[in-house]
């Protein structure tokens, strides 16, 4: 398993690269810098800015300098917010965007896990076709269109919570339920799919017949096999949840790092954007690899390769 | 598409040996399964009134979908303007329509690339197999683990927000898991009889790939294109929310939504019938392509 992971890892070293080689050379080449938008900026004062942040050298030296303070963990100076660096300001707002993402996907979990169970036991039945309608009616309405409706209910007719803003926990249930319900109803979907396919097995007929209560043969021999469709799913899960939040940080006006990742990159703030993206390109792939490892230690038949 | 298909040519696990001999074919079988189906036939329908209703209704209104008309903002639905007006006094319905022709186009584009990219992809990764296979895979597992839309919404934000650009790049992200699919496809019949029989006719490469593999691994590409026409579609319209996709004063569902959402407090149609619209089409792409799932009974495509 060691060797497993010490191998995904290795494999991560040039993907990251391609991703911070492209993502930077695509930047350099788009018209416009982030001094452009500035107004009655002269040519000798732009000079001074370019020279500052380094943007006079050459191409491939501002490249490689970037690389070198990228290895010492530092994403240099923000373009856009004089004294800022970008290690300061995604250490501001990343851990909004976690927390939102944690609660959205716990809303998932909770809600799409049960309700794929039951829709899997009551098979056919009147709870199974709600549960399958819940599934359907999370995939076909959007974030954009599920958020606005609940902060049009719940904040604004019936006040309940605040339609925007990020401040005491209430804040927090309107924009986690909007994300997590999406991913509540893949969850549930696949849920019911998994668990349909293994109570069908011959290992929950023996423990059925050797007497195991019904809930002791769903939740001790079921579900470990049944969850294995839905652990595949959060891979892809988490990293839609964290690009997800790009939305819900904008209706809900939440000051999280995917709303100040959209900005930046009207803003063309060159090292906040590259900061941006290589954060969430490690965190998805790094995300990505203990799914792998929790998928294999849940079913032995399959081995790390 | 069917004329392709002669009986001997299927794989035979997919036919029912009665069904030859009665003569009726995998499709016309699909066909009726697909017809007794009722999500599926009401979701069909309501595609086809819908589409019709977009590209054929701006001809006969009476507004143009960019007609301002500042004396008459934000009127409520009513017989001169059927949805109401947004802050320009703009007709919605109109507005909403042409937004409908957008949401076609790039259903209709940028599921084509990334249908061509994923089939080309997949049908050469399974049927070379070996290193070739395991260096194509290993490539899209690796990109199924990056953050696309990030590179779309840079795409976008750099290159100027073109239609066409928009229509590309949401293609050139869609296509992992049709590449998936088709390569399985491809593994499972390269080892059939009639694959056989083409390699020793002599037949070079392409021809055996495309004359003889992709013509029955058919259900498969087009039970997962129609599920695939809705993701695209709400890529379109989550980059259109973020301000990202089409622009001003050409409407798309996308920022009919966001801007009725910036409304919704006093004037909530503005959001409601995007919204609805919008769901609507996602519910009965939806229907259709699990109703063709059933109905081709194709199983690889099921998550």
């Amino acid at each position: 398993m060691f060797r497993f992971i010490a191998r995904r890892l290795l494999e991560t070293i040039p993907v990251l690269l391609v991703i911070i080689t492209a993502t930077f050379f695509m930047i350099r080449f788009v018209p416009g810098g982030p001094f452009t938008a500035e107004k009655a900026v002269t040519p000798e004062i732009l000079r001074n800015l370019e020279a500052h942040y380094g943007l006079d050298q050459p191409l491939h030296r501002q490249y490689f300098n970037y690389l070198g303070d990228l290895l010492r963990g530092d994403l240099g100076p923000s373009f856009k917010y004089a004294n800022r660096t970008v290690n300061e300001i995604i250490f501001d707002k990343l851990p909004v965007s976690l927390e939102l993402g944690a609660w959205s996907l716990l809303v998932a979990l909770c809600l799409g896990l049960p309700l794929g169970t039951i829709a899997a036991i009551k098979r056919n039945s009147f709870l199974d076709y709600l549960c399958s309608g819940f599934g359907m009616v999370g995939i076909c309405i959007p974030t954009f269109v599920m958020g606005p409706l609940l902060a049009l209910l719940f904040g604004i007719h019936l006040q309940w919570v605040n339609v925007s803003g990020w401040y005491g926990p209430a804040d927090r249930i309107l924009p986690a339920l909007t994300l997590g319900f999406v991913y509540a109803a893949y969850v549930a979907r696949l849920t019911r799919g998994g668990m349909l396919e293994v109570l069908n097995q011959d290992y929950i007929r023996t423990a059925r017949s050797k007497g195991a209560s019904e809930l002791r043969v769903i939740f001790k021999h079921a579900l470990r096999g049944g969850l294995l469709p839905v652990v595949s799913f959060l891979g892809p899960a988490i990293a839609g949840i964290l690009t997800g939040s790009f939305v819900i940080e904008t209706i809900f006006q939440i000051p999280g790092l995917g709303r100040e990742f959209v900005q930046s990159a009207f803003n063309r703030d060159y090292t906040l954007v590259l900061g941006t993206v290589i954060l969430y390109a490690t965190l998805i792939i790094f995300l990505n690899l203990v799914v792998d490892v929790v998928q294999v230690w849940l079913n032995p038949k399959l081995k790390f390769e | 598409m069917a004329a392709n298909l002669s009986p001997a040519q299927l794989p035979s696990a997919a036919v029912n040996p009665a069904d030859l001999e009665s003569g009726s074919s995998l499709w016309r079988d699909a066909w009726h399964r697909l017809a007794k189906n009722k999500l599926a036939v009401f979701g069909g329908v309501t595609l086809l009134v819908l589409a019709a209703i977009c590209i054929v209704g701006p001809w006969f209104s009476a507004y143009g979908y960019e007609e301002q008309n500042l004396n008459n903002t934000f009127a409520p639905p009513g017989a001169e303007h059927w949805l109401g007006t947004d802050q320009l006094g703009r007709d919605l319905l109109v507005r909403l329509m042409v937004g409908g022709r957008i949401s076609i186009m790039v259903g209709l584009i940028a599921t084509s690339v990334a249908l061509t990219i994923g089939v080309i992809y997949g049908a050469v990764a399974g049927f070379f197999g070996g290193k070739t296979d395991s260096i194509m895979m290993r490539i899209v597992d690796i990109m199924y683990a990056l953050p696309f839309t990030i590179f779309v919404i840079l795409l976008m934000v750099f290159f100027g927000r073109h239609i066409w650009l928009l229509f590309f790049a949401i293609g050139a992200v869609e296509w992992l898991t049709m590449a998936r699919i088709v390569r399985g496809q491809i593994m499972s019949i390269k080892k059939m009889e009639f694959i056989e029989a083409a390699r020793s006719l002599g037949l070079g490469r392409r021809r055996i790939i495309f004359r003889h593999m992709i013509p029955n691994i058919l259900g498969p590409i087009i039970v997962y294109t129609t599920l695939t026409i809705p993701a695209i579609m709400l890529l379109e319209a989550f980059l259109s929310f973020l301000g990202l996709g089409v622009q001003p004063p050409m409407s798309s569902w996308g920022t009919l939504i966001k801007d009725g959402a910036e409304k919704m407090e006093e004037y909530p149609w503005l959001l409601l019938f995007p919204g609805t619209i919008f769901s609507l089409t996602l519910f009965s792409l939806n229907f259709l392509g699990d109703g063709l799932r059933d109905a081709l009974d194709v199983r690889a495509a099921k998550d």
